[in-house]
């Protein structure tokens, strides 16, 4: 029917004045329906009368029906899921246009018309707002091929009448389909674009009213309440009807939207004589607009406002969300149904689904979700929500489509300033990662369409009733989750620069410094530099600095960034850089660890503007990143690092800002950068969400912006949705690479060899001591727990479960660590060393003091003490053996086996003996005044030479070494001890690491190490940075003797490279075997050449057997609340069975 | 359960290198469990004599004494007519640097030197308190009546 609406335009705006002020008039009366006129029986009218007539809505008017489209199946089909609140959503991408929100911005599509003319420079009339900002749509719809686009038609069945009395309409009259203006009721109804002009000559001169959208100044958010009222007038502008609610709900969105016109609706039936209330029968014809099909965007940068309340939507987002429900009800309405659809697998019940869609993302995000604390970055904790997690199988399955084609992919050599030789996966890698960087070549090729969109085509459009079936059907596209519409195919492919690499333990390093030397070259300056306004101004000289000449471009005076920035975490910030260094031929990269309290000015690196200039690497850490960024954000803060514009921005185990809503997070987003790469083995933790923060990082549109992803992600896959997982992988497909260690290649042989790993477990027996304080612990703890269970509780004193729990954990380590701290009372001897070390001369003073008149004792004493170095078979009186470290006792200076002497005394105690000597009877013996007598192995220099390395002492004690007893040792420690007493025989200069989660029992370990003068190193926590990078080098540092590193699994678990060691031992067991799997990967990875040897330590019947029944339940994945870090308080189900199998009876 | 290396070694050099006047030999069936003899000692009343005595190493040996008992007949104050024997090595003042040579070597030096002050057979301290010529006559005639053979 009206196709003149491609005309009349003009028209439209000439004569609105009075067509306004009708129309105000009529709607302030109808607020409240008054006695209907009888409405008259004519149909559509002529223009021409229209304006004639304007005032006098009494004359009828004498109209040809117009031939409407009917499809009487849809007849009272338009209701359920739109409900009154539903909200109208915006497109995604680029500038918005068409948003609500953006009225504040100017010009807007809230103009009146679909389609400003050149009238719409006419000024405007007064009550009508929003004529300004005609000019702008105007311009915006010139490039579109049409101005409205017929999408079908549909019937109301059930609209009302506001008016009585006859003559406002009858049947078949063409009516106008209008918003009511909340904020002005005076003026009520202006109805501002109609077409006065008229001099459309076509027979249909209808005037569409399309206007609502520009009706509102404000968004719809803002008068939320009963702002979905839609008036139906007549032609001439009176209001004599409105929309039932659950239609209107969402027309009126549509209108406030401007993105839809009802051209050409009618008037099917009504009563002969309106009255308030009388049900009209109307049928809407749906024409979209041009600029529904303009991108929009929504920022990926959240408002201000929102800063500190990140769950909340941001407008933009509801916008979104809103375009997309009203959409999806109108495409229902007029029976739409998408042509194509690109489902990965074949997808049954559309309708059905999208209804379901509809109803999930209506739901409001939030909520009375539980939240938890998770540790993020460098430490630093946030609340997130508890979402569903996601077992290992089922990342298995999301990342498998992603890793289909990966062993096909060609390979690339790296330049010759890179000097190590990569591996065949590792040049494959270098050549995903390059063709991601350059845009050229795709690796994996997708040209599928976007998941997301559905193809639909344009209906034909009925023209005096009669439909052209020749014509050729026009498609175009829609994407129901985000309401966004194109004309253009939608590919899946995005142009992002970068992507994720998520290589578990396969040299990630080395593959991104082959990355760092291949893609050297500056990017120029892009002329339309639309990447960040923010900070602009002030970047250009920064921007200055680290611009390098590229090779035969020396003319160009700008160049684009070219540096690289590293962001990773605190403990593995030195290993970047000398893994830098040492894949590097000299002064071709020049790294900087940027980190620690002088850092220096960014602005200060000077590029020295030649073609030989090394490239530049900036290293630092998410801490540091994350305090930069809340010094920019102070008012005229200002941080160089976020001025810089990167060529490229590495983030290393980048699950480190998995949560959109910290300040690691936020800090991230916030660097401006080319070429974006997030490296971690987990991309997604344990949650889907997981992925979103990677992808806001990279800058993957649309799934950068959260609600998006919220509601094509995270939504469906809560209600099971397979399409979530398939729209995952489709993602992941194009952005990541993941090969994993036991991959093959084309030819069958794994991609990459490792040496064996050995792992065996260690069940050691308490001694008795030990197991009455921990059965002591675990009685208290299992009765408590008990009774909790009994009454329901569990669930409310999680916390307090936990806590036990940790205390026994820390039971089954040593004693002192559930020691309270009046256990003290051992008194220490005063001025002893740090590892016990007794002077010779200071233990005879004390024996001649006590001696007989004879001095027969001093003489034995000094028989003894000279018979050390040589007696080294002496026979332990109690064993009868070979003394295992000969423990004098300084009374009379017998010895024994220190096991030996250590049990008798601890037996004695127990039968409340004195504690004397075997030999001699003589007493009291303390324990810890027993003194170790220390022999060098074969095959190390003293050992006293060489901790202390007082040449004094080392002539004159020969070399042996006393020490006092004055360290309680533990079953644990005794077996770490004796294990790596072994080992030293075996290999003098052995490396082994030892892992603990407890830092209090590592400095125990660290203790039992000095005591048999072993070089230890430590890694934990809470040591800065420059101490834990000393740590390592030092303990990688070649030299002959053996070395232990003591690492907190929680610090040194993930990133390390600690090859050189080969022998691990795990002091406890963690609650997931995978957290264990990655820290013993710390030393089996590439570059490993021996056997790895892994021994854990576990103590026989105590908790840690059933921790390692957990462990290998299959549901057990990693449950933050086991970290003990847990706020909340509240155990979910899968704790409560851990807890179970804990205090399990078996 | 495993035979503890010091009970094998204490073994082993009983075997090799048997004390004068004494034999111990573990069974066979049980190598805790040792017959033992021990010659009465030259120039006491036990003197031809041959007693044998079994010996037991409890499982927590050597942190507690063994346990030994006389299977000939004696009459001697410190050990009663089941064989028990009172010796405090044997009881309060065992030292795990004691072993089974020091142990059967102190009974046969108590063999020697009875102590009638610290009795165990009541009636046979009194007797060699009373008239101790004539307690050492009956345990002339218990030792060649029960102990040589």
């Amino acid at each position: 029917m009206t196709q003149d609406q491609l005309c009349d335009r003009g028209l439209f705006f000439a004569a609105s004045d009075d067509e306004d002020d009708n129309a105000n008039a009529t709607t302030a009366q109808s607020v409240r329906p008054a006695s209907p006129p009888s409405s008259s029986p004519y149909s559509s009218h002529q223009k021409r009368l229209f304006f004639a007539d304007s005032d006098d809505d009494d004359i009828p008017r004498f109209q040809t029906p117009r031939p409407t489209v009917i499809d009487v199946s849809l007849v009272g089909n338009n209701d359920d899921d739109s409900g009154s609140d539903l909200e109208i959503p915006s497109f995604e991408e680029v500038p918005r246009a068409s948003s609500v929100s953006s009225l504040s911005s100017g010009p807007s599509l809230r103009t009146s018309s679909p389609v400003p003319g050149p009238s719409g420079a006419e000024p405007p009339v007064k009550k009508r707002r929003l004529s300004p900002p005609k000019v702008q749509a105007h311009t915006e719809q010139l490039e579109a091929p049409f101005r409205t686009a017929y999408l079908g038609s549909f019937i109301v069945g059930n609209a009302w009448s506001t008016v009585r009395g006859k003559g406002y309409i009858k049947p078949g009259d063409i009516i106008r389909i209008e918003r009511d203006d909340p904020d002005d009721s005076r003026s009520g109804l202006s109805v501002p674009a109609k077409g006065k002009k008229k001099a459309l000559p076509g027979k249909g001169k209808t005037k569409q009213l399309t206007l609502g959208a520009m009706l509102k100044s404000q968004p719809p958010k803002a008068t939320k309440k009963a702002d979905t009222v839609v008036l139906l007038t007549n032609d001439r502008g009176f209001e004599f009807g409105r929309l039932p609610q659950h239609v209107s709900s969402w027309v009126s969105k549509l209108l406030d939207l401007g993105i839809i016109d009802f051209k050409g609706s009618t008037v099917v039936d009504c009563p002969a004589t309106l009255h308030s209330g009388a049900d009209l029968i109307v049928s809407l014809s749906v024409y979209v607009r041009a600029s529904a099909f303009k991108p929009a965007s929504i920022s990926a940068e959240e408002p201000p406002k929102n800063m500190f309340n990140q769950e909340q939507e941001t407008q933009d987002e509801r916008t979104l969300r809103e375009r997309k429900t009203t959409l999806l009800s109108l495409f229902e309405a007029v029976n739409l149904r998408p042509r194509r659809e690109s489902r990965v697998q074949g997808d049954r019940n559309t309708e059905k689904k999208s209804d379901d869609t509809v109803k999930q993302l209506t739901q409001h995000p939030g909520g009375t979700k539980q939240k938890k604390t998770e540790i993020v970055g460098d430490g630093e904790e946030v609340e997130v929500e508890e979402g569903e997690e996601l077992s290992d199988n089922e990342l298995d399955v999301i990342y498998k489509k992603a890793q289909q084609n990966d062993l096909s992919m060609a390979e690339m050599d790296p330049p010759d300033t890179f000097t190590l030789t990569l591996r065949a996966y590792q040049k494959q890698a270098l050549m995903w990662m390059h063709s991601k960087e350059s845009g050229e070549i795709s690796a994996r090729e997708a040209v599928s369409m976007h998941p997301l969109w559905s193809e639909y085509a344009f209906p034909p459009e009925p023209r005096d009733g009669i439909i052209d079936l020749t014509e050729d059907e026009k498609a175009f596209y829609f994407n129901p989750y985000s309401g966004e519409l194109s004309l253009d195919f939608p590919k899946a492919e995005r142009k992002l620069k970068g992507g994720i690499l998520a290589d578990v333990g396969m040299g990630k390093t080395i593959m991104l410094s082959a990355l760092i030397h291949t893609n050297r070259d500056p990017e120029s300056i892009l002329p339309d530099d639309t990447s960040r306004d923010l900070a602009r101004a002030r970047q250009l000289k920064l921007d200055n600095a680290f611009r390098s000449i590229a090779l035969g471009q020396t003319k160009k005076p700008t160049k684009g960034p070219s540096a690289t920035l590293i962001v990773a975490p605190t403990s593995l910030l030195s290993q970047w850089y000398d893994e830098l260094q040492r894949s590097s031929a000299p002064g071709t990269l020049q790294a900087t660890i940027w980190h620690g309290q002088n850092r220096l000015d960014l602005d200060s690196i000077e590029d020295d503007s030649n073609n030989d200039a090394p490239i530049t690497v900036i290293i630092t850490s998410y801490g540091v990143l994350a305090s930069e960024h809340s010094k920019l954000l102070k008012s005229g803060g200002q941080s160089s690092i976020f001025q810089v514009e990167w060529l490229r921005v590495i983030l290393d185990e980048a699950h480190h800002c998995k949560s959109r809503t910290s300040k690691t997070a936020r800090a991230v987003y916030a660097l401006r950068a080319r070429r974006r790469w997030a490296v971690t083995g987990t991309p997604i933790v344990n949650k889907l969400e997981d992925l979103h923060s990677l992808l806001q990082f990279l800058e993957y549109t649309p799934w950068s912006s959260y609600s998006f992803f919220r509601s094509f992600i995270t939504l469906p896959f809560l209600a099971r949705d397979p399409k979530a997982i398939e729209i995952v992988q489709v993602i992941l497909e194009s952005i990541l690479l993941r090969r994993e260690k036991n991959m093959r290649d084309h030819s069958g042989k794994r991609i990459v060899e490792l040496p064996a790993k050995e792992v065996t477990v260690d069940t050691l027996q308490f001694t008795s001591a030990e197991q009455k304080i921990y059965d002591s612990i675990y009685n208290a703890a299992k009765r408590n727990f008990d009774q909790l269970n009994a009454k329901g509780l569990v669930g409310k004193n999680y916390t307090h479960i936990l806590a036990m729990l940790m205390r026994l954990r820390r039971a089954v380590l040593h004693p002192d660590l559930v020691a309270d701290t009046s256990d003290e009372s051992e008194t220490k001897p005063s001025g002893h060393s740090k590892d016990g070390a007794i002077d010779v001369d200071v233990l005879m003073n004390d024996i001649s003091e006590h001696d007989l008149p004879s001095g027969s004792k001093v003489a034995y004493a000094e028989s003894v003490l000279a018979n050390l170095d040589t007696s080294d078979d002496a026979e332990c009186p109690i064993c009868l053996d070979v003394m295992q470290v000969p423990s004098i006792i300084p009374t009379c200076m017998h010895q024994c086996c220190k096991e030996c002497i250590i049990s008798y005394l601890a037996i004695c105690t127990e039968r409340g003996e004195e504690l004397r000597c075997p030999t001699c009877s003589q007493g009291p013996v303390k324990e810890q005044d027993l003194i170790e007598v220390l022999r060098p192995r074969p095959g190390q220099g003293s050992p006293y030479q060489e901790l202390t390395g007082d040449e004094k002492e080392e002539t004159s004690t020969s070399e042996v070494f006393l020490r006092r007893n004055d360290f309680r040792s533990s079953t644990k420690l005794d077996a770490l001890v004796q294990n790596l007493r072994r080992l030293q025989d075996q290999d003098p200069y052995f490396r082994a690491v030892v892992f603990s989660q407890f830092t209090s029992f590592l400095s125990l370990i660290s203790v039992a190490l000095d005591r048999e003068r072993l070089s230890w190193y430590r890694f934990d926590g809470s040591m800065d940075i420059k101490k834990r990078s000393a740590a390592i080098s030092e303990f990688k540092q070649n030299e002959r003797k053996p070395k232990v590193l003591i690492v907190s699994l929680k610090a040194g678990g993930v990133g390390l490279n600690l090859t050189s060691a080969n022998h691990v031992f795990m002091m406890d067991c963690w609650w997931n075997a995978a957290t264990e799997n990655q820290a013993i990967d710390r030393v089996h990875r590439i570059g490993q050449e021996k056997t790895v040897y892994v021994k854990h330590f576990i103590i026989d019947r105590t908790i840690e057997g059933r921790i390692l029944q957990i462990q290998k339940r299959k549901t057990a994945i990693v449950k933050e609340a086991f970290r003990g870090s847990d706020k909340s308080g509240k155990a979910d189900p899968e704790s409560l069975e851990n807890l179970k199998v804990i205090f399990g009876d078996d | 359960m495993a035979l503890p290396k010091r009970i094998m070694k204490e073994t082993e050099r009983l075997v090799a290198d048997p004390a004068p006047g004494i034999t111990a030999a573990p069974h066979g069936d049980n190598l805790r469990y040792f017959d033992v003899t021990i010659q009465g000692p030259d120039g006491s009343p036990f003197q031809q004599g041959v007693f044998r005595l079994e010996l037991f190493l409890p499982e927590e040996y050597p942190m507690s004494p063994p346990k030994v008992r006389f299977l000939t007949k004696i009459y001697h104050p410190n050990i009663d007519k089941l064989g028990r024997i009172c010796l405090d090595i044997l009881k309060d003042k065992w030292s795990p640097a004691l072993q089974i040579r020091t142990v059967l070597l102190s009974i046969q030096a108590l063999l020697s030197a009875p102590n009638p002050d610290d009795p165990l057979a009541t009636d046979v301290a009194k007797h060699y308190k009373e008239d101790e010529k004539d307690a050492q006559r009956v345990s002339r005639e218990w030792t060649e009546k029960y102990a040589s053979n």
